[in-house]
């Protein structure tokens, strides 16, 4: 009798883990046939490209595409000067925002101890501008980075970065600290430690895998942003890669084999850092169901 | 090494529009060099009065002196944790897991800009009086708990400190290793003078540390007087119970007798102040089942075994009267006996307490009461 109850939860549960990886294959699936179809499309002729189904291999692959969107033609930029100088902006600007993000984070963090409401006040008008829609701020910016005299330059295009992406790394941050024991903030206060000690010495390394999730998630919605280096930059040799990889769509005709390849060469960075980073962005959020043990 | 005051001392929680009274108007002096514990159930104000001396929390009202000089005054830390002199053993140990043992214990020298070889001369000191030598380049996660806990205290010890401040420091060790455990902070604490200051629920680590000790209820002292006293004349049933294991049981007075169901305790002509119902309080270890009287018991009638225990090196024996089986009554026992037998229950009658039915003990004149 108690053999066949648990031989019956054993296949019930073997049904269950069978329907999960098979939601698990389609989600996969569905979310690679773009990416699949953009790789091929780029190695397709242009007619080719524009008139078989998208899921057909070609018939003569070439890498004409791909080198048009990378080094460029005659007067139209090629992608790769661009790639790098958005790198430029993209790593300074990830680095300082989650640094400055996770202090703000601790500030708070701490304030919240003694002056709860004043913490939690002040924490809300800041993540505030987490939802605030750049666009809406157009104007102020561009007069602001004018009158620093730093418009179309690689410290404006980080300045403007940091306004927008410290309050959504100091918000992420806030999720991940508090799993740190009230107990060892004390002990390391106790210890003599000050704040800027606790938080790097004691806190930081415990709270790491939080800090590399939220590192790797600022850094793709940092990649993905069009509007800041479109309104922040008026000239060829500040040109940003994802302002650069529009063109292919639509300024010049479409072309849709380099607008494919355009389009493989601006998501090769998020591809090769999801890729090679992945878990540790899995390991973080893990980390807060875990009551995160830490390193 | 330093004299802790503490005068009329309130700690007042604010959960919504309830008010919790941790700590309700305490004052206590600590002397120098003495070990004091505070005993009392859990949500009674213990670890928060600790955290009030340690300057963790401000004070909702009241003063406390390190020395004659103010520490804390009301709603003010008036000097800092780290300026205290104090070290602080958590229930959890507060180990840095990204550190090792060394670096555990260096810490707080490090923080104090202390010379680097003056850093590891001390380090080696404090880990080799305390057993960790082999252990210093561990991370706290591959140590026992032994290992952890003399960790945390040889972190404490390194700064120093004038006070020392340990809460539940035993509660998370194995019950083998925790005898050895309080015997190593006991020597610490007599070899180096250190004020110390330990609460527990346990009453076994009070016993083995404290000189001096308190039993706090509801955020009041309840009881202080050194831990035999309190073993021995508990102000009140509740305290009775929280110092160790005893046997509650209502009885009748009759002609000088308290009596429960057969069982009979002769009172000497004791002053009852006309209580005609009381409360008797037995130890366990005060009583014990023999068909023979023995020197300094005396007979209390016959029982019944219901039931044998065995744990911690000592039986225990469930036995009731033999014309009431729902009185309990627990006997301490270097051997066993078979269930069912009927013998006679043996008291010292100088550990008999009595209690009347709201509580109170009413023979513990000798001691120092606060209500």
């Amino acid at each position: 009798m108690e053999r066949s109850v648990s031989k019956g939860s054993y296949i019930t549960s073997s049904i269950k883990y069978a329907l999960l990886e098979i939601i698990a294959a389609i989600l996969v699936i569905m979310w690679l046939v773009p990416l699949y179809a953009m790789i091929l499309g780029g190695l397709k002729s242009n007619l080719e490209a524009a008139s078989t189904p998208i899921l057909l291999p070609p018939s003569k692959p070439s890498l004409d595409a791909y080198a048009f969107a990378w080094f460029g033609y005659a007067t139209i930029p090629g992608l790769e000067p661009t790639l790098l100088r958005y790198l430029l902006v993209a790593i300074p600007s990830v680095l300082l925002s989650v640094v400055i993000g996770t202090m703000t984070a601790y500030f708070f963090f701490v304030l919240s101890e003694k002056h709860g409401i004043i913490s939690n006040g002040l924490f809300s008008i800041m993540a505030l501008a987490t939802f605030l829609p750049i666009e809406t701020v157009t104007f102020p910016l561009i007069e602001l980075e004018t009158s620093l005299n730093v418009y179309n330059t690689y410290i404006g295009l980080i300045f403007a970065m940091l306004i927008f992406y410290v309050p959504t790394s100091a918000l992420l941050m806030s999720i991940f600290l508090p799993v740190v024991p009230k107990y060892l903030i004390e002990s390391a206060r106790m210890d003599g430690a000050g704040d800027w000690t606790i938080l790097w010495r004691v806190v930081f390394p415990l709270i790491f895998p939080g800090f590399l999730s939220t590192l790797i998630f600022v850094f793709l919605q940092i990649w993905n942003e069009f509007f800041i280096p479109l309104i922040l930059t008026n000239t060829p040799n500040m040109l940003m890669l994802p302002v650069a990889a529009r063109f292919y769509t639509a300024a010049y005709a479409l072309i849709y084999n380099r607008s494919f390849a355009a389009g493989v060469i601006s998501s090769l960075i998020p591809l090769i850092i999801f890729i090679f980073l992945g878990r540790y962005f899995i390991r973080g959020l893990a980390a807060l169901g875990g009551g995160a043990k830490g390193v | 090494m330093t004299t802790i005051r503490v005068e009329n001392l309130s700690k007042i929680f604010k959960k919504g529009k309830t008010e919790v009274k941790a700590v309700d108007n305490v004052s206590i002096t600590i002397d120098s060099g003495m070990a004091f514990g505070v005993l009392g159930p859990s949500g009674h104000g213990k670890t928060t009065f600790l955290r009030l001396i340690a300057g963790l929390e401000e004070p909702t009202s009241g003063y406390i002196y390190f020395d004659n000089e103010a520490v804390s005054s009301p709603r003010r830390v008036m000097m800092s944790p780290e300026k205290r002199g104090i070290a602080m053993v958590f229930q959890n140990w507060a180990l840095y897991p990204n550190m090792t043992v060394f670096d555990n214990i260096a810490f707080p020298l490090k923080l104090a800009k202390v010379p680097k070889d003056k850093i590891e001369n001390k380090v080696k000191e404090v880990s080799e009086e305390l057993g960790l030598s082999d252990a210093l380049n561990r991370y706290p996660k591959e140590l026992s708990g032994g290992q952890m806990q003399r960790t945390a205290i040889a972190r404490a010890l390194v700064k120093d400190p004038k006070v020392l401040l340990l809460d539940e420091p035993f509660s998370n060790l194995d019950a083998q290793i925790r005898e050895s455990a309080r015997a190593l902070v006991r020597k610490i604490q007599r070899e180096r003078k250190l004020t110390t200051l330990i609460v527990s629920h346990d009453p076994a680590d009070i016993f083995a540390i404290a000189n001096k000790a308190g039993v706090i209820v509801n955020g009041k002292f309840a009881q202080i007087g050194t831990p035999t006293e309190i073993y021995e004349y508990p102000a009140t049933d509740l305290i009775a119970r929280l110092t160790g294991e005893i046997n509650l049981i209502q009885a009748k007075i009759i002609e000088n007798n308290a009596i429960i169901a057969n069982l009979k305790v002769p009172l000497n002509n004791m002053e009852l102040k006309g209580q005609s119902n009381i409360v008797i309080g037995l130890r366990p270890d005060d009583l014990t089942l023999s068909d023979t009287l023995l020197d300094k018991y005396i007979d209390m009638g016959i029982v019944k075994v219901k039931l044998v225990s065995y744990g911690a090196g000592i039986f225990k024996i469930v036995v009731s009267p033999i014309t009431d089986e729902n009185i309990d009554i627990i006997v301490d026992a270097e051997e066993p006996l078979e269930t069912g037998i009927e013998t006679h229950l043996l008291a010292k009658p100088n550990k008999v307490k009595i209690f009347d039915l709201n509580g109170s003990n009413l023979i513990t004149s000798k001691t120092q009461i606060i209500k």
